[in-house]
């Protein structure tokens, strides 16, 4: 189908779309995962600016403005901007990052574990966010750059805490093994450190928001067109319990946001905490 | 392999939106900008300042709780000395009560030594004053005697003595004698001491 | 009705783990139930037990993209 009619309704959701789509042949036709595609500028190839980008590009103006400005008139005694910014930043610091990677070592780490909160954060409630409605993680892009910082940062620190590559993939196994299972373990954790942990950050984030996307989608414009074009009252009904299940479907999506957002975070501090420990 | 298909066909027009998977590259490169963007201004300018407020109230926290601590201290020492001072003047006033009870004892018996003094010296006088109203009342009792048994006398031999009598003393020394015993006192028509 | 027999894989796939991710947490549950003061080390090792289990289902998924065209 054309997305450069799309790029007329950027406030809107991705609704009209798929309206479009069905009104053609006048059966419904499911949202997939072609709804996720939505570029703005350049056409439509690798280099076409997409709204997610877009999106993603607000999210940081945004965060950086309230953080920037709440930082630089803190007080002791907050102000009710300033708790809202503290609890935030305590939550990060605090239960996530000090519980986690430790007293001594956490402090480092703390701007790469707020800036992958807020980010992910922000950027996921969004997808409830009326006028934009789109969770920018369920670009897979947007994951693999935020996995790809954590990686490199949790490969560079181990490689130095542990002296170089040969003592970090020393490390990997730990001591006291029959000798028999130290290559099978090497394996294992060669394929957990470097394929399976990334792999699993980028892609458990990118999943739960475009299928929780995806299902809005689906009760949204299935109701809208069992409303419209169901034809009997029954029908519109169910339509009308598709919109009322939708909205319930919302609040859900609030959590798993929220949720998504601090899985991210205490995985990148356990893998952040396992780089620095000094046994393995 | 249809994944490497749609991959070599993505350099053409049209982007494999059936494959979710695949990152478009500017989407990466837009992530890759937003993510440093956003870790350089909190690294700069968010965490540092948020850190030190943290520290400044961990110090407040601990300076607050240093000052209560002195405060309890200074209340304590307060309680301390006020209980001191309280228990100070509890002794103070029972050593003024005992005082106060050995000076009335004291005072009472000296009220009572001096009324006893008092009353030993009124008695005396008094005594003193019937010894000489007694002493009075002989003597003029003497006199009295004596006139009358000289008016007794003058009677009896029909002259007046008085004269004689006060010239020779006669009455008082019948007198004196009678009290010192040298006249011994005898019935009428009894034999006298010297005669026997 | 259009689908991917993929995707009914990928359903199958995510049953274990569903049941793993389960128990893990229920363990985590009755740990911090039991001893609360021992929430955050037993939070660290519940979401790493979290990661690994979920990693299966998460592989499910990659493949059910990759293996449907």
């Amino acid at each position: 189908m054309s997305r450069n009619v799309l790029s007329a309704h950027f406030p809107s959701i991705s609704a009209p779309a798929v309206v479009a789509a069905a009104e053609e042949d006048g059966s419904f036709k499911a949202p997939g995962t072609a709804e996720f595609y939505w570029p703005l500028i350049g056409g439509d190839n690798n280099w076409a600016l997409t709204r997610p980008s877009v999106v993603l590009l607000i999210s940081v103006a945004l965060l950086g403005w309230f953080f920037i400005t709440a930082a630089s008139r803190l007080q002791l005694v907050p102000t009710r901007r300033q708790f809202l910014v503290e609890g935030v930043y305590g939550f990060v610091r605090n239960s996530i990052g000090r519980d986690v990677i430790g007293e001594r070592e956490f402090r480092p780490f703390l701007p790469l574990l707020f800036t992958v909160f807020t980010m992910i954060l922000l950027n996921n409630v969004f997808g409830i966010v009326p006028f934009v409605q789109f969770p920018t993680m369920s670009r897979v892009a947007f994951p693999i750059v935020l996995t790809l910082a954590v990686y490199v940062t949790y490969h560079v620190v181990a490689i130095r805490r542990k002296h170089g590559v040969v003592g970090y993939f020393k490390s990997l196994v730990p001591a006291g093994l029959p000798r028999w299972l130290v290559p099978i373990m090497f394996v294992l954790e060669v394929a957990t450190y470097f394929f399976i942990r990334p792999l699993t950050l980028a892609l458990r984030l990118f999943g739960n928001m475009l299928a929780g996307h995806l299902m809005l989608l689906v009760f949204i414009l299935g109701g809208e067109y069992l409303l419209l074009r169901g034809g009997n009252v029954l029908l519109a009904f169910s339509g009308v319990m598709s919109f009322a299940f939708a909205i319930v479907m919302t609040f859900f999506e609030l959590l798993v946001e929220f949720l998504q957002a601090f899985i991210f975070t205490i995985l990148t501090a356990l893998y952040l905490a396992d780089a620095v420990s000094e046994s393995h | 392999m249809a994944l490497l298909s749609v991959v070599t066909a993505a350099e053409g027009p049209g982007w494999p939106t059936a494959l979710p998977l695949l990152p478009q590259p500017a989407e990466m490169l837009t992530g890759i900008v937003a993510f440093g963007i956003l870790y350089w201004l909190y690294k700069t300018k968010v965490v540092p300042r948020l850190e030190e407020l943290y520290a400044a109230r961990a110090a407040a926290i601990e300076g607050g709780m240093h000052k209560a601590e002195e405060a309890q201290a200074q209340a304590q020492a307060a309680l301390e000395q006020y209980q001191a001072q309280l228990r100070e003047a509890r002794a103070e006033a029972s050593r003024i009560r005992e005082d106060a009870k050995a000076q009335g004892a004291t005072i009472l018996a000296e009220l009572r030594s001096q009324a006893a003094a008092e009353a030993s010296r009124i008695t005396e006088t008094a005594h003193k004053q019937i010894e000489a109203e007694r002493q009075q009342a002989l003597v003029s009792l003497r006199g009295e005697v004596g006139r009358i048994s000289v008016d007794l006398a003058s009677r009896v031999v029909g002259e007046s003595l008085h004269d004689e009598t006060r010239q020779k003393g006669i009455v008082d020394r019948f007198l004196a004698e009678l009290e010192s015993g040298d006249v011994v006192r005898e019935k009428v028509g009894a034999p006298r001491a010297e005669d026997a | 009705m259009t689908g991917n027999i993929a995707f009914l894989g990928y359903g199958l796939a995510a049953i274990g783990p569903g049941i793993g991710i389960g128990l893990i947490f229920a363990a985590y549950i009755n740990g911090v139930a039991r001893q609360p003061e021992a929430r955050g080390m037993l939070q660290t090792i519940a979401f790493t037990g979290m990661a690994l289990t979920e990693a299966l289902a998460i592989l499910g998924l990659v493949f059910a993209f990759v293996f449907r065209g």
